[in-house]
């Protein structure tokens, strides 16, 4: 996916909505940016399939040697699968963040969190503004 | 100078049929283990542990302790550690058979002379902190803390309010939260300025009548004694809430303010620092904790108490508090009878061995020893900041208790250098790094505490040598310690491919 | 490393109380005043001269010592001296020390058979000598890695014999005894099945260990279910009928407290088919005749490690061993060594995982345990070192045939038996038919025997017995007397 197709969340985790069979699904990830401010990432805790989210709750750590972050949930739902792949090959999540690199795909039920995300050109200068 | 043969691992060291202790032959009527025991418990072959002789098991542990910085070697000034020096005539006393060969279920007509010196050591806490009763249970800080805690806990539940939340300073030891956590409270966190001192607008925000306890160290952890205590502890109290003090800086206080007297309604203690326990290299220490009477009755069971003969067994008054009738000759016993108490921490009595040494730290110095050993630590602490603070900035500003935080941080951003390079360099100038990234709330922190147990000449060699590394080139720092028996380990290798027991990489 | 010329041996070092500053020293009396407390003698322990004194406070640019406190305000100050008895010289408190320790019954001074958790096993002369090096016991915590690569390799090493040693794929550096460490394993299993609703204990369980749990639950709304062991062991029955899908785990204590042989992979299946976790409290010394704990079936490994080479001090510091299965290695409390190599490329050492700890993970932390107790883990590792499997395999015999060769002797008078009649190893379990323990164990006493444990105080209805332990460093004629003698 291309990072100009994709909504943003403050806390820099963004979001690929689609609609699948009727229902809006979310695909949710980390930013490059964050993923390269957090370096020497050495643990991922996904979250667990089912499990229902609000926006903003803490939904998934990541772990680096010396610090833990939280990845908060961008959108409300139920969480119906999580990237397996990522806990045998964490290198992936900074590969390719906005691809194979996704954390989890939600079942979105309650569409008003997407209003506050922003888009990418609003990241980035977000990020521009952080990196001071 | 490594030697590389005799601190291979244990298992490399192995050869099949060497040993190196000999049991004595079975002097009773022997029998196989099958006769004796079910044939579905045993095992076909007892574990594969290495086999070695009693020389190279001494060459081996003997190199490796030779790896190790430590207190009889090097000056160690690990901030928030106290890593004072460690007296041999504590180390005399508790290995004294009469200590050291003690059961912790022998009859207590056998125990009175332990139970005379663990009952004037909760005395001597007592009075050093102002807090009129104490249980030596806890077998380390962190346990005291959470002691303490159940304690708040059983108080509040005794008196049916219902309160969920411990207050916790950013800059606290990581321990006070998790502590909470464990003893079912929710960690509200209230912030510090530059100062080190707690941020009143935010702490009075945060206090409500939800509140249980307010978790406190003070000193706290820059090193700055909390100028507005009192006022803390009066709205604490003001609000019902209970005062807890991180007794980890008392090495600062001793004999010249009491917890008890500032506003603290429960302490632990760090024998281990304050009084001089050895650490260890990494434990064990102690926790004991002291309490306000009204907390008296939750302590933890056995206490030592004094009593008139052994048997019968005097009760304790009914309320369960600790105070003891006056008796001509008294005899020293354990009380288990304490309804509100909150149970058992641990099995046995508590840490006994580092218990022994504190008491006979505190009976070596006596009141004003004590006092002296404070002053010095201040002393030197204060003195080694006049020195670091022209070249290393130290935001708390120019005076500090018995420790102090400096800062890299504009090291780090004009020239790359962080805590971390400043801390391995110090390593091979033969100086252990003082604690670095840590409290959080400086950044690119280096915290010194040098304690009392330092001469001037030592601070001067430290403050040069400081000095001299800060003034190195980027790169040799980065690469730091250049002579040491190994550099800088990769701990995302460690963390991701984790390599736990020898066996785990065959 | 570099070395450093450190500090200078002078006067000041004396020990002697009374002992004011040597007259040669000529100091103007504001500056005294000025400097440390009235009463000017120098302690053993430090160095500062009041010319020291006078020369950083002036390089400070403080008047007094005095003035450097003057951020504690002065209505919070003690404002008189603290009432402790006063200074002692070193001959002086080893002298006090020794009046303490010979109001001291102890294992040189009477026969030992008292066990339930500490035990009177023979320590061998180099565990001491090793452990006793200030290289060991003087270090802190290893967070410089390069100069803690001596701690680091020991701690590496006791992980290593500790999974050896119980057939679990990981243990943790240690936690602080058997007690907590129990405690700490059964919060592990709560969280991990996310289970909130009971844990299972049987009776047979360290008493201490129960009431320990108990503590640690308390607060977290966890209910405390207990199996009865009437007959000295866990029938499987019994345990099944309590064991249900809201069980996080099921504690199996073996050899357990009566010292009785648990059908310990019977009832770590009970626990398994209910979807709940078996934690296993073992003996470290049965483990030389006894299966491991990883085989039979248990997923936590927890032991009071006293028996591995630590003195009994009245009961600590001890060493509480924690191993696990890997799949919980993320749940587990406490410090943890792993191998890694070095900018160089060489092999090394180095703390590791420590995002599950209380110092990056504060209130989300899977514990909030600090430290461990190095000191006993390297005694540990050193004992195992030094026993290897035949050592411990001897040893474990020697236990168990002189255990039941005392067990015979004492049930030879009419007035004991055997409380339980299953399988033990090196305890057991004495009923005095007269009911009068107390008596029993002061004649003991006075024969020269700390004789047993009585049972009494936490089972009412083991009243009438006493815990017996027998390590491989009793004799026959010892036990022969303590027959004769009771």
């Amino acid at each position: 996916m291309k990072p100009e197709s994709l909504l943003f969340a403050k806390t820099h985790e963004w979001v690929a909505v689609a609609e699948e069979g009727g229902q809006k699904i979310a695909t949710v990830g980390l930013s490059k940016f964050a993923v390269e401010a957090l370096t020497d990432l050495v643990f991922i805790e996904l979250p667990k399939v089912g499990r229902q989210v609000a926006v903003g709750e803490s939904f998934c750590e990541v772990e680096s040697v010396k610090a833990v972050s939280d990845v908060y949930a961008p959108v409300a739902g139920e969480v119906i699968a999580a990237n397996d792949k990522l806990a045998d090959k964490l290198e992936l999540l900074s590969n390719d963040p906005y691809g194979e690199g996704w954390v989890a795909r939600i079942k979105i039920t309650d569409e008003t969190g997407l209003k506050s995300l922003m888009d990418h050109a609003a990241y980035q200068k977000q990020c521009a503004e952080e990196s001071h | 100078m490594r030697n590389t043969r005799d601190t291979k691992l244990l298992f490399e060291l192995s050869e099949a049929g060497r040993r190196a202790h000999r049991l004595p032959a079975c002097d009773v009527p022997e029998r196989t283990a099958k006769e004796l025991l079910p044939a579905s418990s045993l095992a076909a072959a007892p574990p594969a542990l290495p086999e070695l002789s009693e020389p190279q098991v001494v060459r081996h542990f003997a190199n490796l302790s030779q790896l190790n910085m430590s207190v009889d070697t090097h000056f160690y000034p690990l901030g928030s550690c106290t890593m004072k020096y460690n007296p041999k005539r504590n180390e005399r006393a508790a290995r004294m058979p009469g200590i050291a060969d003690v059961h912790p279920y022998q009859p207590e007509s056998t125990l009175q002379g332990m139970l005379q010196l663990l009952y004037e050591m909760q005395e001597y806490l007592q009075e050093i902190s102002g807090l009129p009763a104490c249980s030596l249970q806890p077998a380390a800080g962190a346990h005291g803390e959470l002691t303490a805690l159940w304690v708040a806990a059983a108080y509040f539940r005794d008196r049916s309010e219902k309160r969920t939340k411990v207050l916790v300073p950013d800059s606290a030891h990581g321990t006070n939260p998790a502590s909470a956590s464990m003893a079912g409270f929710q960690t509200v966190t209230v912030k510090t300025l530059a100062s080190g001192a707690v941020d009143m607008d935010d702490f009075r925000r945060l206090l409500d009548d939800e509140i249980a306890v307010f978790m406190i160290t003070n000193p706290n952890t820059v090193g700055v004694f909390e100028p507005n205590m009192k006022a803390i502890a009066d709205a604490v109290h003001a609000r019902g809430g209970l005062v807890y003090l991180d007794g980890a800086n008392m090495n600062a206080i001793l004999g010249i303010a009491r917890p008890g007297d500032f506003g603290a309604d429960m302490q632990h203690y760090n024998p281990h620092k304050t009084f001089s326990g050895p650490h260890g290299g990494g434990g064990p220490g102690a926790g004991p904790i002291c309490v306000a009477e009204k907390l008296a009755p939750y302590l933890p069971t056995p206490v030592v108490v004094k009593v008139k003969s052994l048997e019968p067994r005097v009760k304790s008054q009914k309320d369960g508090s600790t105070a003891s009738p006056a008796l001509d000759s008294p005899l020293l016993t354990l009380d288990y009878d304490r309804p509100k108490s909150i149970g058992r921490v641990r099995a046995f009595f508590g840490n006994v061995g580092v218990l022994v040494r504190a008491y006979c730290y505190i009976r070596t110095h006596g009141p004003d020893g004590l006092k002296r050993v404070s002053e010095n630590a201040v002393l030197n602490a204060n003195y080694l900041l006049s020195k670091v603070k022209h070249f290393l900035p130290v935001p708390q500003g120019d005076r500090c208790m018995h420790e102090f935080v400096a800062t890299a941080g504009k090291l780090k951003s004009e020239k790359g250098v962080s805590a971390m390079d400043i801390a391995k360099r110090l390593l091979d100038y033969g100086f252990h790094a003082p604690t670095v990234y840590f409290p959080l709330s400086v950044k690119e922190s280096i915290m010194i505490e040098p304690t009392e147990t330092e001469s001037k000449e030592m601070l001067d060699a430290f403050a040069e040598t400081l000095f001299r590394v800060i003034g190195e080139d980027a790169e040799l720092l980065h690469e730091a310690p250049h002579s040491t028996a190994i550099s800088r380990p990769d701990d995302v290798r460690a963390a991701r491919q984790p390599m736990l027991t020898y066996s785990s990489k065959e | 490393m570099a070395k450093v010329s450190v500090g200078r041996q002078t006067d000041i070092s004396t020990n002697h109380a009374s002992t004011s500053i040597p007259t040669s020293i000529q100091l103007n009396p504001t500056l005294r005043s000025a400097l440390s407390t009235p009463n000017r003698t120098t302690m053993p322990y430090l160095y500062n001269t009041p010319e020291d004194q006078s020369a950083m406070l002036s390089a400070i640019g403080a008047k007094s010592i005095d003035e450097l406190f003057a951020m504690v305000p002065a209505e919070l100050r003690l404002g008189r001296a603290l009432n402790l008895p006063p200074a002692m010289s070193e001959l002086e408190l080893a002298q006090h020390m020794d009046g303490l320790a010979i109001r001291n019954e102890h294992a040189g001074s009477k026969i030992c058979f008292l066990g339930g958790g500490s035990y009177d096993h023979f320590v061998p002369s180099a565990v001491d000598e090793l452990a006793g090096r200030g290289e060991f016991y003087t270090s802190y915590t290893p967070y410089q890695a390069e100069v803690s690569q001596g701690n680091l390799q020991v701690v590496f090493e006791y992980q290593s014999l500790i999974a050896r040693l119980t057939g679990m794929d990981v243990s943790n550096a240690s936690l602080y005894d058997g007690g907590s460490a129990t405690a700490e394993a059964v919060l592990m299993a709560v969280s991990s099945t996310n289970r909130l609703g009971k844990v299972v204990l049987p009776t047979s369980l360290h008493p201490e260990y129960r009431q320990t749990i108990a503590t640690y639950l308390k607060d977290i709304g966890v209910e405390v279910a207990t199996v009865g062991t009437p007959t000295g062991v866990v029938k499987p029955q019994d345990l099944a009928a309590v064991v249900d899908d809201k069980t996080a785990c099921v504690v199996v204590q073996q050899p357990n407290f009566f010292g009785c042989i648990e059908d310990a992979a019977s009832l770590a299946s009970i626990a398994h088919d209910a979807g709940a976790l078996v934690v296993a409290a073992f003996d470290p010394i049965s483990l030389g005749l006894l299966k491991r704990p990883g085989d039979w079936g248990a997923d936590i490994a927890v032991a009071e490690g006293q028996s591995l080479g630590t003195p009994m001090q009245y009961g600590g510091p001890y060493l509480g061993i924690l191993a696990c299965r890997e799949k919980l290695i993320r749940r587990m409390p406490g410090r943890i060594a792993g191998e890694t190599v070095d900018r160089r490329g060489n092999r090394c050492f180095a703390l590791t995982l420590q995002t599950r700890e209380q110092h990056i993970r504060r209130e989300k932390a899977t514990s909030n345990v600090c430290t461990n107790q190095g000191l006993f883990a390297l005694r540990a590792t050193i004992y195992l070192a030094l026993l290897g499997p035949q050592g411990l395999k001897e040893t474990a015999n020697l236990c168990l045939q002189k255990s039941r060769y005392a067990a015979e002797q004492l049930c030879k008078s009419d007035r004991f038996e055997l409380a339980f009649t299953g399988p033990t190893f090196k305890e057991f379990v004495i009923r005095d038919k007269q009911n009068h323990v107390e008596e029993v164990i002061e004649k003991a006493l006075e024969a020269g025997f700390l004789a047993g444990v009585p049972l009494g105080k936490w089972y009412p209805e083991l009243k009438d017995c006493f815990l017996v332990a027998v390590t491989e460093k009793r004799t026959k004629t010892e036990i022969d007397r303590l027959a004769t003698a009771l």
